[in-house]
């Protein structure tokens, strides 16, 4: 089938509506939802998990399963209506139309064909294309991608790239066939931040470059401001907004699309002076759903008898600019918040836990078959050094592979340290394994885990898991006790106490971290290691979960040591911030120090990096090259040389040979970097709020 | 008196099963009443494949408690009139009837393959149930630990996976190797193995404990002693469990299930022991025996039961072979696998022999295959 010429809209969807059929019934998943793709427009959809938002873009490429179906409304893709086509058709249209592009790079690569091979298939099978001419558009598509060594990439499987390169090349796949319209579904999810950046700047360059239409689904507003042109606000299957990036994120005209806004940690927040607001309980499920509007119970504008009469419609709030909400016009947007409560600063304390030189070496064998022969040493952590202070939040940021969960491992005794000296309240612990230590050390550290999902066990009610932890740590003398003490637990992560009959598969993802916050809190510890507690929850679930956490610690003096990727959150919520990379401390001092210039070169990347959902601020852009270098295999001298954009102007080729000594630059300011005094004061700050108009 | 026709064997077979469909329908009904709360048996209602694989299960299961009521006549009674005699001959002195034929000896074979299910059934739940106990006892460490103790142990699982399993079961119960100490030696190492598992499991709970441990592990170790002693023949105050035939089918049993077992422990452990939960448990400071038993293996058990179904009809053939082969049965039993090499024997001329029996280990193992695949189809779904 030829593609066909039309001016108007790539895609309308009108009126959409798709239902999955279960046992349980119909459950809808899309409601009524409508939007228009100009050609060479990006238009963004956005929304929490479970709000339909990936539905929506299974619908348009009419591959919803064996249980979902379109029960209502028309999707046209070029004046075409998809609803109607043949499977024929439709198998026509994908992959040279319309391409998607999902979260798993390597769940979209097939694992056993060369990438050469994939590649040329697009165009074989849609357009026919010779071998010879398929191979050389394959090679044009991947420099365009901006890979390094076309050919060999074509040469090469699957698994021998890394995961930023797997999405690079599952982009060029999706561009082979040159399609009117890209559907990207949370594309950068699974990478790390720096590599997320370049996947977003060649994202928007290829969109101005092919004309290609694209619907950016995302979780991430700050990602949908950097990317799109528009954007649609996805609440409970219904979208609930819809306008240009300029109208919705600095003209909202949804409760809801404030309510998100409010809950992130925007540049301006501050957790004593403006810490954030999370919209009150929880999504509710698409059976559930309440009548009239679905944001109702969650919305502070509610108004009984009006909010919750009928369906609500869609009204007009500007040009181009909808919103589904009745009292649009009566609500005052630009009012201050109510119910936020500024907190008095918590001063530090004394020194609780202190890491002096810390080093921690894995061996691996060469060959795991055969053992003996060469042994591999993995640098995992090098010359770590910080200190924590009792009440402090220090952050500890880093992408993946740079040695922070390495460092959370020994603190907790999981891994002895190679060498160096861990100290908590004057007592060593770096060479204790745990089943060393005694219980008052073992509950003085604790650790709140990522993953929601994985941090509970699943076969044991939540109030047995909370009690043994209370066991272990000798808390309580009987059993009545104990009991007392769990629910107690309960009510300080403000969960209802009948929870502690329930099992982990009966709480959402924001109640079982609350869990695994009461667990790491039973034993009153010292130290609590938080491994990117809020990242896996949903934005307006994650400003309640990281509120719990402060006023937690805030009452109880406990150090905090919080690892994390998004600098959003760090800024937000730590003292001080220690930067790693590849094992290495890379600069170390307090919030307003290291968010300020002179940065670290790989800090002044990893802020530039990090989106941020602000129309006001402008960020210099620096993107790194290349992925980050394996710790088996760490490049000479200055880990971070490989990327660094200043590495020209240390005299010497330094770089390359030695370490950098860690530098004192102001009071409790530290940098690990060859750059002379001069060059960092040349520094620029990345980030820049304009003035507020 | 007149042989029955097909038509009147027909319906005197079912109505000779009665107690069993009474059994079967209460059993089944007040379970489908209750099944919301019973979990992951309840939502087996749900499957009709589930379902059909139960019932034909449980129909074994009742016919084996109930055999005294189900069977005419008694499976040794011998009546030479009716010897190889065909389907629906009446027995001149009680009025019954052969309903599948007499065999070689002049007995019921209706009769015989309603007690052979007895045999089965003593055996077959039971010898699996210990090789999953040594199974998990070795898998879970194998797994958990790695290194030189799981190298060593696969190693040793894989040795006896090569080994031929009827080859071996040949050397197990043939009175040559009886006569020596092996078999005893294997009973009482591997019967050893399910009371240190079960203390284990108990003590790493209630170590914390003091007083709840006593409550839990003084009675665990009685009843594991005293089963012990019966088992091994030691001490039988109670009378004889297994005589020594029994006994070494049992270890034999054990001994070929309990390598897989350990295979499919271990990966699955390997798989859940790097879960967050695992890494919560270590952080508090648990022993390495309280993660195995108490954090891992209560999430493997969805993959396990459905593993035992199966293996439940494995053992169900295999003591059928050994049966076939006249191994480690007496000679007068009932069991399936023995009736079948009888009647192999005539079987050009009185096929009615063989049939019955083969047929039943065909629907008991089709039955529990159908089982597991219910319990995997419930199991999967949320």
């Amino acid at each position: 089938m030829a593609k066909w010429e039309y001016d108007g809209p790539v895609l309308e969807i009108d009126n959409l509506s798709i239902s999955f059929f279960t046992r349980a019934g119909e459950i809808p998943a899309v409601m009524d939802f409508s939007c228009v793709v100009q050609p060479g427009e990006a238009m963004g959809l956005v929304g929490e998990s479970g709000c339909g938002k990936s539905t929506v873009a299974l619908g348009v490429m009419q591959d919803l399963g064996k249980n979902g179906k379109i029960v209502g409304g028309s999707i046209k893709f070029k004046g075409r209506e998809l609803n109607e086509m043949s499977e024929a058709e439709l198998r026509d249209l994908r992959g040279s139309e319309i391409a998607m592009i999902y979260q798993e790079p390597m769940a979209s690569l097939n694992p056993a064909m060369k990438i050469g091979r994939q590649l040329m298939e697009v165009p074989m099978i849609h357009e026919g294309m010779s071998k010879d001419e398929a191979y050389k558009l394959a090679l044009e598509v991947v420099e365009s991608v901006r890979l390094p060594d076309p050919a060999r990439m074509l040469n090469s499987f699957p698994h021998q790239l890394s995961g930023g390169q797997q999405q690079r090349i599952v982009i060029a796949m999706a561009l082979m066939s040159k399609p009117s319209l890209l559907i990207l579904d949370e594309p950068t999810t699974a990478l790390d931040v720096t590599v997320e950046a370049g996947i977003v700047d060649l994202v928007k360059d290829l969109g101005k470059k092919f004309g290609t239409s694209m619907l950016f689904i995302s979780h991430n507003l700050g990602l949908v401001l950097e990317t799109c042109d528009r954007l649609c606000v996805m609440y409970s299957g219904e979208a609930v907004e819809t306008g240009s990036i300029e109208a919705v994120f600095d003209k909202m005209q949804h409760p809801y699309t404030q309510g998100l806004f409010r809950s992130i940690p925007l540049p301006g927040a501050d957790k004593n002076a403006r810490p954030l607001i999370s919209i009150p309980g929880n999504f509710p499920l698409p059976h559930e759903r309440p009548p009239g509007c679905n944001f109702g119970p969650r919305c502070s504008y509610f108004e009984e008898g009006r909010c919750n009469a009928d369906a609500i419609p869609m009204f007009e709030a500007g040009e181009r600019h909808e919103t589904r909400c009745l009292r649009f016009q009566e609500i005052d947007w630009n009012a201050p918040p109510a119910g936020a409560i500024s907190q008095q600063k918590t001063e530090p304390g004394d020194v609780v836990l202190k890491v002096d030189d810390l080093k921690k070496y894995y061996e691996v064998a060469a060959s795991a078959l055969f053992s003996g022969g060469d042994k591999k040493v993995v640098k995992a952590n090098e010359t770590v050094s910080l200190e924590a202070r009792e009440a402090e939040t220090l952050a500890i940021v880093g992408e993946s592979g740079c040695g922070k969960s390495t460092l959370a491992k020994v603190l907790l005794g999981l891994e002895t340290a190679t060498s160096g000296e861990v100290v908590l309240e004057n007592k060593g612990i770096g060479s204790t394994p745990i089943e060393k230590r005694d219980t008052r050390t073992v509950a003085d550290v604790q650790m709140v885990f990522q993953n929601p999902f994985d941090t509970l066990n699943p076969s044991h009610s939540v109030g047995n898991q909370i009690i043994r932890v209370l066991e272990k740590f000798k808390v309580g003398k009987t059993q009545e006790e104990r009991e007392q003490k769990m629910l107690e637990l309960l009510d300080l992560v403000k969960l209802p106490r009948a929870f502690a009959k329930r099992m982990p598969r009966q709480l959402s993802g924001g109640q079982k971290q609350r869990i695994g916050i009461a667990r790491a809190f039973a034993g009153a510890p010292k130290v609590v290691v938080a491994d990117e507690p809020v990242s896996a929850l949903d934005v307006s679930v994650q400003a309640a979960v990281t509120e719990l956490l402060m006023d937690i610690q805030r009452e109880s003096r406990t150090t905090m040591l919080f690892i994390s990727h998004d600098l959003s959150i760090v800024r937000y919520l730590s003292d001080r911030v220690v930067v790693m990379y590849l094992g290495h401390v890379v600069e170390m001092g307090t919030t307003d120090q290291v968010f300020a210039p002179p940065y670290h070169p790989y800090t002044e990347a990893l802020l530039s990096a990090v989106p941020i959902a602000d129309t006001s601020i402008s960020k210099k852009r620096i993107v790194l090259d290349g992925d980050i270098p394996s710790a088996m295999n760490p490049p000479s001298g200055c880990p971070f040389q490989t990327r660094c954009r200043f590495k020209s102007e240390v005299p010497g080729g330094l770089c390359e040979k030695e370490v950098p000594p860690m530098r004192g630059l102001a009071d409790g300011h530290y940098v690990k970097c060859h750059l002379s005094q001069e060059k960092l004061d040349e520094m620029e700050p990345v980030i820049v709020l304009h003035a507020a108009e | 008196m007149e042989p029955l026709s097909s038509g009147q064997i027909f319906v005197q077979v079912i109505a000779q099963f009665t107690p069993v469909w009474i059994a079967l329908i209460l059993f089944m009904g007040a379970s489908a009443v209750f099944k919301k709360r019973l979990s992951l048996y309840g939502r087996l209602y749900d499957s009709p494949i589930g379902m059909v694989g139960l019932a034909l299960v449980l129909f074994w299961v009742f016919t084996a408690l109930m055999a005294d009521w189900v069977a005419p006549f008694d499976h040794l009674d011998q009546f030479r009139a009716l010897k190889n005699k065909p389907p629906g001959m009446i027995e001149e002195e009680s009025g019954l009837a052969f309903l599948f034929g007499g065999d070689n000896l002049g007995r019921d074979v209706f009769s015989r393959m309603v007690y052979g299910s007895q045999t089965v059934m003593a055996i077959a739940p039971v010898a699996t149930l210990f090789a999953f106990i040594v199974g998990i006892a070795l898998g879970l460490p194998a797994g958990y630990y790695g290194g030189y103790f799981d190298t060593v142990l696969s190693f040793l699982a894989n040795l006896v996976l090569a080994f031929p399993v009827i080859l071996l079961f040949f050397l197990l119960v043939t009175p040559e190797i009886r006569s020596t100490p092996i078999p005893g030696t294997m009973a009482a190492v591997l019967f050893l193995i399910p009371i240190l598992f079960f203390a284990v499991f108990i003590y790493s709970r209630f170590s914390t404990r003091p007083d709840t441990l006593a409550m839990y592990l003084i009675p665990t170790l009685l009843i594991g002693l005293f089963c012990y002693v019966h088992l091994t023949n030691l001490w039988t105050p109670l009378g004889v469990w297994m005589d020594a035939n029994r006994l070494n089918i049992f270890v034999s049993v054990v001994f070929v299930n309990s390598p897989t077992v350990f295979r499919i422990v271990r990966g699955l452990t390997m798989d859940i022991k790097t879960r967050d939960y695992v890494a919560a448990a270590q952080t508090r400071g648990e022993g390495p025996w309280y993660i195995m038993m108490w954090e891992i293996l209560p999430n493997a058990r969805g993959p396990l039961i459905v593993d035992a179904c199966l293996r439940i009809g494995y053992t169900t053939i295999l003591l059928g072979t050994l049966g076939f082969f006249g191994l480690g049965v007496s000679p007068e039993s009932a069991d399936w696998g023995m009736t079948i090499n009888e009647g192999r024997k005539l079987l050009r001329l009185f096929p009615w022999a063989a049939l019955p029996p083969a047929l039943a280990i065909m629907t008991l193992v089709l039955g529990l295959n159908l089982l597991a695949d219910g319990l995997r189809e419930q199991s999967l779904k949320d």
